[in-house]
């Protein structure tokens, strides 16, 4: 991935570094980017319901880590 | 849906950037578009490009569409691609990131689309240009700043100080006001130290949004109390960064941590209200 992440709090005790990285990237492709009218535009409305449901399944390192490892090797 | 209906292609549009700029990427090296049989292209209409790839109407029409996206992983996964391809172009030049889900039915509609906020859309690029956007995110941990509270206010060490020397019963009653008290005092301090990192990172950066949090953000790695995004010029990342690692230092004794993502394409601040 070319994003990285940053914890500047300075003590050791990182968080689960991936399974973070992808909420927080989900977070930015469904939730923001400019709104333009196509035909069809996902509604506003709809978007906090999927990424409640992505969060709620992503809470499973392993849902996570497949979804990872499907974006590394398409981004290979 | 009839059988020409499955058949038939949508326009997946993922971000645009400059006409020029388009034609100086090399397709070979593009990465996988949202699906992968398909091959990334540019539409483009006189200054203006559009990045997008067909989609199958069947997949991606409106009720289909609405279908998948309750299928959390079908969603993670397409989600991951869009970032993907928009990350590759933006590392490359100045882009506007759309919203996950844009298509058009059409090839014209894109073309129309450009010519349409073709000005609109130029603003928002130059205004972009040479920067990029860094998330930070601010937890708390509500136990280590409760405890380091009492011990830096001088008005609950005194508290404390006498329900100590006090008789059982007053000594219960003011135990009672000084926990109302630490209550009151967390906010205030957290609010504190959130405006500060506000005001401290936005002197170092071109612009800065205070982003919503949902309620399911709150996770075991302390709850998630302030979530900023802010534009940053290249130029400028190192001093930003030092920056955001003094607040981290400062904070870390009342349980407060800072967490720095990115780089990413300015999707919070791709909008025309982000014009200034």
């Amino acid at each position: 991935m070319s994003f990285e992440q940053i914890i500047v709090s300075g003590n050791g005790d990182s968080l689960e570094e991936q399974e973070l990285s992808l909420l927080e990237t989900l977070d930015h492709v469904l939730n923001r980017g400019l709104v333009i009218a196509g035909e069809i535009t996902i509604a506003v409305a709809d978007i906090d319901l999927i990424f409640l449901g992505l969060n709620v399944m992503l809470s499973s390192v392993e849902t996570a880590q497949q979804v990872l490892r499907e974006r590394q090797k398409k981004s290979e | 849906m009839t059988g020409s209906e499955q058949n038939q292609l949508g326009y997946y549009v993922y971000c645009v950037a400059e006409t020029a700029a388009a034609q100086q990427l090399d397709p070979g090296s593009f990465p996988a578009a949202i699906e992968d049989k398909a091959k990334l292209e540019w539409v483009t209409a006189n200054d203006l490009a559009a990045l997008s790839s067909t989609v199958s109407l069947a997949e991606y029409g409106e009720e289909a569409l609405a279908a998948h996206l309750s299928d959390a992983t079908w969603t993670a996964v397409r989600a991951m691609r869009h970032e993907t391809v928009v990350e590759y172009v933006a590392k490359r030049t100045s882009v506007v990131p759309l919203r996950f889900g844009t298509i058009y039915l059409e090839r014209s509609g894109i073309e129309r689309m450009l010519n349409e906020k073709g000005r609109e859309l130029a603003q928002i690029i130059e205004r972009l240009r040479g920067q990029e956007e860094w998330g930070v995110n601010v937890y708390s941990d509500r136990a280590t700043l409760l405890a380091s509270i009492t011990e830096v206010s001088p008005r609950l060490r005194e508290l404390a100080r006498q329900a100590e020397a006090a008789s059982p019963g007053q000594s219960y009653l003011m135990q009672k006001k000084i926990e109302a008290l630490r209550v009151d005092e967390v906010r205030a301090s957290l609010n504190e130290i959130v405006e500060r990192i506000e005001k401290t990172l936005s002197a170092e950066a071109t612009d800065a949004k205070r982003l919503r949090i949902l309620k399911v953000e709150a996770t075991e790695h302390g709850e998630l109390k302030a979530k900023f995004a802010f534009l940053v010029k290249r130029s400028q990342f190192e001093e930003f960064r030092a920056g955001a690692e003094r607040l981290a230092e400062e904070n870390l004794a009342a349980g407060v941590r800072l967490e720095l993502t990115g780089p990413w394409p300015a999707y919070n601040f791709s909008t025309e209200t982000g014009l200034q």
